[in-house]
């Protein structure tokens, strides 16, 4: 059997086929990808299932959007596609999916019970409420602000302004908005609040403020997860990490420049 | 006693960088907090979040250290990304496990040179209105700070990736 297919859904049923394991590899491998890891950690879970459920051979190849899996089980192979959606940081999920992987790979878990772990991750992970992300993406802010140099009149400032910004990125990601645009609105509005805050409270660092107040928009783990992959021997994928955080940085800026142009910093 | 405490907790909130253990306390505890708060933004377990203060404080306490003796942002980066990604790959080695470098990553996020990448993109678009005799300053200060980031990323991205490729796990060791 050699055949290639595009993957729909993780499913399962009877004896895992090669088909069964090459979907529960690709899924694993997607919401790594999407949650945060880089692609040697994607490479090594997906590797190392496929070797558990009795794989003689597994070639995993990463891309931005797309991950490729070429298994082989005796003298069947099989070559799977599957799209890999909006890249972010979700570590408990991660954690979550490295859980599934590390119990496939004890042993302790069976290819159709892999598959009902892994749907459960999305809804059934527990995350932080809204607010309480709100209020700590704005002290991280205010933390980078101290770290650059800022006063402590455009601390509570770029706490706000960042606070409102991470607010309005959530709202603006669950109603499907353009990912870039959304980023030029958010990096606009947390600069104009932190900005104009840092103003009325007498802040003498209005630049550092209202930057400060936009590094939450920075894809830090994008970043350097694109330097461990090129190390790594996987120059496309961070050739695509690459263009895509120079485009996210450059409507930060675009946002950024425009509230302080208003502000008139 | 309380009293040189105090001076020094005053020193640490209110002192300038010209005071040496005031300022690498300062730059510790804010790169700690920065740290945190990205661990909840990136939902990071609950017990984590202690961890995510304490790598954040390691990497920011190394690089000031190392900018404080002369080192340039990219190198002190490398050291301090260095450090984190030693302690984390030793720690994750000891459970075991194929996961990847969480506590590194998020360590290494408040050194993750940002601002400099918004201030070298502002100076290109600064760069599209500047007067006669003015873009070659402006373009090459955008120019120099774009560079320093793309070392900075590059230093700090090589420091978390060496450990993996030295400390190889027994499993992947045996294969």
């Amino acid at each position: 059997m050699n055949t290639t297919h595009t993957e729909s859904n993780c499913i399962s049923g009877g004896a895992p086929t090669l088909e069964d394991v090459a979907r529960l590899c690709l899924a694993v491998g997607r919401m790594l990808m999407e949650w945060g890891a880089n692609a040697g950690t994607v490479h090594n879970a997906a590797v190392s299932m496929a070797t558990a459920l009795g794989c003689t051979s597994a070639e995993v190849y990463c891309q931005h959007s797309a991950i490729i899996i070429m298994l082989r089980r005796g003298e069947d192979t099989i070559t799977h596609m599957g799209k890999v959606g909006l890249h972010g940081t979700n570590l408990r999920r991660g954690d979550a999916a490295n859980d599934v992987v590390d119990r496939v790979v004890a042993g302790r878990l069976d290819c159709e019970s892999a598959c009902q772990a892994l749907k459960k991750i999305p809804g059934g992970t527990p995350a932080y409420p809204v607010w309480f992300v709100c209020l700590l993406t704005g002290v991280a802010c205010s933390a980078f602000g101290r770290l650059l140099g800022m006063d402590w009149q455009g601390f509570i400032p770029v706490w706000i302004g960042a606070g409102v910004g991470q607010w309005l990125r959530h709202e603006m990601l669950a109603k499907k908005f353009n990912f870039f645009l959304m980023v030029a609105a958010v990096g606009f509005s947390a600069a104009f609040i932190a900005g104009l805050g840092g103003r009325l409270a007498g802040s003498s660092h209005l630049e550092v403020s209202t930057v400060a107040s936009t590094l939450l928009l920075v894809p830090g783990t994008a970043m350097l997860n694109a330097q461990v992959d090129a190390i790594d021997g996987m120059p496309n994928l961070a050739v695509g990490r690459v263009f895509r955080i120079v485009f996210i940085l450059l409507f930060m800026t675009l946002g950024l420049v425009l509230a302080q142009k208003i502000i008139g910093i | 006693m309380l009293d040189a405490f105090a001076h020094f907790f005053q020193q640490v909130m209110f002192g300038g960088a010209d005071s040496f253990w005031p300022h690498i306390v300062h730059q510790a505890m804010f790169g700690g907090v920065a740290a945190a708060g990205f661990g909840v933004l990136f939902n990071c377990p609950p017990r984590m979040i202690s961890l995510c203060f304490g790598a954040g404080a390691l990497t920011l306490a190394v690089r000031t250290v190392g900018q404080s003796y002369g080192m340039a942002l990219p190198e002190a980066s490398f050291i301090a990304a260095l450090v984190i990604a030693l302690v984390d790959r030793t720690w994750w080695l000891q459970a075991q496990s194929l996961r990847g470098s969480v506590l590194a990553v998020v360590g290494c996020i408040p050194m993750v040179p940002g601002s400099l990448a918004a201030k070298g993109l502002k100076g290109i678009f600064e760069y599209m209105h500047a007067k006669p005799g003015a873009e070659v300053a402006l373009g090459m200060g955008a120019l120099e700070q774009l560079i320093i980031v793309a070392m900075t990323l590059a230093a700090m991205g090589t420091a978390l990736a060496l450990p993996t490729f030295i400390l190889k796990s027994k499993k992947h060791a045996a294969e």
